[in-house]
């Protein structure tokens, strides 16, 4: 059987995941029967780790402890403008840490973004796990193609700590297309996927030909999702709550998060109703007039009046990333809407009247992408594959340069991997360093771009200036990760390169993680009944291994293989709980290799005859 | 093992017609054009230069053969994959595809060059055919000039999507002349004459670049110069032509150009330096030590800077 890859869309709001199982791609749903699971981590009171709709249930009154949108958090610098926007708006803590990178404060403890996805990539793991009743480890994840390096590096020692070998990264809205070019490889088409999840848009046009799938442009805003539109909602509300009470609701954690989901859900109502009531009973108290409450109307077209500004955004957004592909609105083929936010009949409305066409109906919005990140799993892994993806890299990579510029080395919507030189020459006499800056980004000016890291080249040969030069090379991979490494281009020697500045977690930092994630993992699943099902279970493996040879022949002679595959299937499966400690799973097997057990002696004591049930 | 009998396919995960090529292009793969490196003939039209580099790509990106075991060829594929990536991106854009043809002439195989000739022949035709085309529709009378407008507007979208800008320029301008009011047309226009211009102004830059090397002074200033025409806030452009000038001996021209690149880039030391040294040769001193001394205020400890006020 062919290797177990699973796809998973670590989403701002939700998560899913995906493999392709008997050649279709299919949503793998989790232990509780749902396919989206709510990207949200909580420290119960208890000291529980809770995750998913469990986490988003209990999140009004633990606000403090429930962390929400963590992907906005990923790779970021915690100095930087954009993570201050995005704290001003989260209800737990969030402080910085050594190398300037956001900690999580839950409890007694301080996570790096990375850790606290890894708690989402874990249950989506165990998720799969517990659907193939066989160990998952390796995973294809999707990310914003708007992503930088750093977001992107984050998000792979997520997968890391999660202990999935996370074997590629893949862009949300190019998954979104190979979801709807699969089995579809005749055809030559462009298409532009208009992806608005929670927390990014993305746009990208593609050109498909014959399983090819070619990048040709991409393009979008990091800080702009479905979340800013529930802000708009939650100000509407609060603002005059505090004109008219003079408390503003959104300094208070538990009122907050009140406001966020009742706006969550307001929002979502009015893709299908023209207005909404929306009603929170007891929101605060003044010692003057006892309880407050919040009650109001709100319209659609209050709403689109709201918002409009954050759909021009995007609008903004499609038309650079036309120019860039050299593409007109009415050439595309198709178009296609990814992510929960573009179920807004005003979104639809706005990209109908872009491109001149009806939006495809070919995909659903939610599913798409971790359905695309499946396949991409199974077109790298499994070799029936007739299918390659060409991608590009979002932003252009340099250096800073005198006068503080921007050199740029290679071009934003290449297709990668790709590698560019660049040599330095020394411009001091006996120079044994060099600093080299690398930054990701549009501007001319390199400080107004993301800074990805500082390289120091040491050991450098004692030469006259300008007799030294370093041919330093700049390797983007498939996943979109940059890479520097240099050589003394007269001697051919490679020089070491050191990094000065990243807020990326060290290779130590990952490792113990990973560890105490995975002893999380086991110590989770102790159950006081563990022990003695293990031993029961481990008997009837020894009853089923001694009865094997007469099963074997019973099976040639006419009792067939059916009966025995499926005996297999459910010892592997048992194994499986044992090794996992999942003990509720085991006492299911338990129950069932009797029953097997019992059919099966039966079966052969009679010579042949009647499968067991 | 050694390298010789793995060489050979032994436990090497790759089809044996993708190793002998590899192995092909690593021996004469430099001296290939663009064309030969997709397996394509010079007077190929844009849809098959991008089908061809999208069937190699499905045999030669990595992603093909991932995680198998490929030994020495790993690299390889990688290497020629990212060359044949770099081919496309020039030969997929008219411009830059013109400029590769004018400057390789010369590499061309036989065939090639007579492919290009041949290519160059049948545009010029199209191009009459073209012209007369937008002649006619031009004549058109009353209302149907607005259909005839929409009509050239709608080709030229196609032009564009192949690659022919030139085209779809020219439709483009005889559509505002038929219906001047249409806004999409002159936005359009003035977008699609941008990107000629940029591509243009970045062919004749590599085109500066790969002559300095050759140390073609003369050929590089004139492709700078023609770089900085066609973008006049390309800094590179400027500093080039300076360069080359500076390079030819010519050490008038030169500061004009490098005082052109520093009015650009004014926190650029490189070529204000260079500016400082040509206003030197020229025994400019008082405007030379202007330029020094805005170095030092930047920088106050540039050596060269300072010992070149010194000599002054």
């Amino acid at each position: 059987m062919a290797e177990l890859v699973i796809g998973i869309d670590l989403g701002t709001t939700n998560s899913v995941v995906a493999s392709v199982h008997g050649g279709s791609p299919t949503v793998i749903p989790n232990r509780s029967g749902y396919r989206l699971t709510p990207s949200v981590v909580a420290l119960a009171r208890n000291g529980k780790r809770l995750v998913g709709a469990l986490a988003r249930r209990q999140a009004v009154t633990n606000a403090e402890r429930t962390v929400v949108a963590v992907k906005r958090l990923m790779g970021r610098r915690f100095s930087s403008k954009s993570l201050q926007e995005s704290l001003s708006r989260l209800p737990y803590t969030v402080v910085a840490g050594e190398r300037d990178d956001p900690r999580i404060v839950l409890g007694e403890q301080h996570l790096s973004p990375a850790e606290v996805s890894a708690m989402i990539l874990t249950e989506l793991r165990l998720d799969a796990e517990a659907f193939f009743g066989e160990p998952v480890t390796k995973a294809v994840i999707t990310v914003p193609a708007y992503f930088n390096d750093g977001q992107r590096a984050a998000t792979k020692d997520a997968g890391r700590i999660a202990g999935l070998d996370v074997i590629r990264i893949i862009n949300e809205p190019t998954a979104a297309s190979l979801a709807y070019g699969f089995g579809k490889t005749a055809l030559e088409k462009q298409i532009a996927i208009f992806d608005l999840g929670g927390g990014t848009f993305d746009f990208t046009v593609l050109h498909m030909f014959k399983g090819v799938f070619e990048v040709e442009a991409t393009g979008g805003d990091t800080l702009l999702g479905g979340e800013d539109f529930d802000a708009r909602i939650i100000d509407w509300l609060a603002e005059p709550f505090k004109e008219k009470h003079g408390i503003d609701l959104r300094t208070d954690k538990m009122a907050l998060q009140r406001l966020r989901d009742a706006s969550e859900k307001a929002k979502c109502e009015l893709s299908l109703l023209k207005q909404v009531e929306i009603n929170l009973p007891f929101i605060s108290a003044t010692p003057k007039s006892g309880a407050l409450h919040l009650q109001s109307t709100l319209t659609r077209d209050q709403l689109e009046k709201l918002t409009g500004d954050l759909i021009e955004r995007c609008l903004g957004v499609c038309a650079q990333v036309m120019a860039d592909a050299k593409v007109q609105a009415p050439q595309l083929g198709d178009i296609l809407l990814v992510g929960g936010q573009t179920r807004m009949p005003k979104i639809q409305d706005a990209v109908k009247t872009l491109f001149a066409r009806e939006p495809s109906k070919g995909v659903n919005p939610d599913e798409a992408v971790a359905l695309g990140a499946a396949i991409q799993g199974s077109m790298l892994l499994h070799e029936e594959s007739d299918m390659l993806l060409l991608d590009v890299t979002p932003h252009s990579l340099g250096i800073t340069i005198a006068g503080g510029f921007f050199q740029k080395i290679i071009s934003k919507n290449t297709t990668v991997p790709t590698s560019a030189h660049h040599v330095f020459t020394t411009v001091k006499d006996d120079q044994v360093s060099a600093k080299i800056t690398v930054v990701q980004g549009e501007d001319e000016v390199a400080a107004k771009n993301e800074l990805l890291g500082e390289f120091m080249l040491t050991g450098l040969r004692k030469a006259p200036r300008g007799a030294v030069d370093i041919d330093v090379i700049f390797d983007i991979s498939a996943d979109g990760i940059v890479s520097v490494s240099a050589i003394d281009v007269q001697t051919g020697v490679r020089q070491s390169i050191t990094v000065t500045a990243s807020s990326g977690l060290t290779e130590d930092e990952i490792k113990s993680a990973a560890k105490s994630n995975e002893d999380w993992m086991l110590g989770q699943k102790e159950d006081p009944d563990f022990q003695d099902r293990k031993a029961k279970a481990e008997e009837l493996f020894r009853e089923f291994e001694a009865l094997w040879p007469r099963l074997t022949r019973a099976a040639q002679n006419g009792l067939g293989q059916e009966p025995l595959q499926r005996a297999q299937a459910a010892l592997s499966v048992a194994r499986l709980q044992v090794a996992q400690k999942e003990s509720e799973g085991l006492a299911g097997s338990i129950d069932r290799l009797e029953r097997m057990l019992g059919a099966l002696k039966g079966a052969v004591e009679r010579g042949l005859g009647q499968e067991g049930r | 093992m050694s390298a010789a009998a793995r060489s050979a396919g032994g436990g090497i995960d790759l089809p044996a017609d993708i190793q002998r090529e590899l192995r092909d292009l690593e021996s004469r793969g430099d001296a290939l054009s663009y064309y030969r490196l997709l397996g394509l003939t010079a007077d190929v039209d844009s849809p098959s230069i991008r089908r061809a580099y999208l069937e190699q790509s499905k045999r030669f990106h990595p992603d093909a053969w991932y995680r198998r075991d490929l030994g020495e060829f790993g690299p390889l594929l990688t290497k020629w994959f990212q060359r044949m990536a770099a081919a496309y991106e020039v030969l997929s854009d008219e411009e830059t595809r013109s400029a590769y043809d004018r400057e390789h002439l010369s590499e061309l195989s036989e065939t090639d060059r007579l492919a290009v000739e041949q290519r160059a022949l049948s545009r010029a035709e199209q191009d009459r055919r073209e012209v007369e085309r937008r002649a006619r529709l031009l004549r058109t009378k009353g209302f149907a000039r607005v259909g005839a407008a929409r009509s050239l507007y709608e080709q030229s979208l196609t032009f564009a999507l192949n690659g022919e800008r030139m085209h779809a320029i020219g439709a483009l301008k005889a559509a505002r002349e038929l219906d001047p009011n249409r806004k999409e047309i002159s936005a359009r226009l003035v977008e699609l004459e941008r990107e000629q211009a940029k591509a243009r102004a970045a062919s004749a830059l590599l085109s500066g670049r790969e002559r300095e090397v050759q140390q073609n002074w003369a050929g590089a200033q004139s492709a700078y110069v023609n770089a900085f025409q066609l973008d006049a806030r390309n800094a590179s452009a400027a500093l080039g032509a300076a360069r080359s000038a500076s390079a030819a001996g010519d050490a008038q021209t030169a500061a004009t150009w490098a005082a052109r690149a520093v009015e650009i880039q004014p926190d650029d030391i490189g070529s204000r330096l260079l500016l400082a040294k040509l206003l030197a040769a020229q025994a400019l001193k008082t405007r030379a030590r202007a330029e020094l001394k805005i170095i030092l205020d930047k920088v106050p400890d540039h050596k060269e800077a300072r010992a070149l006020l010194k000599g002054l």
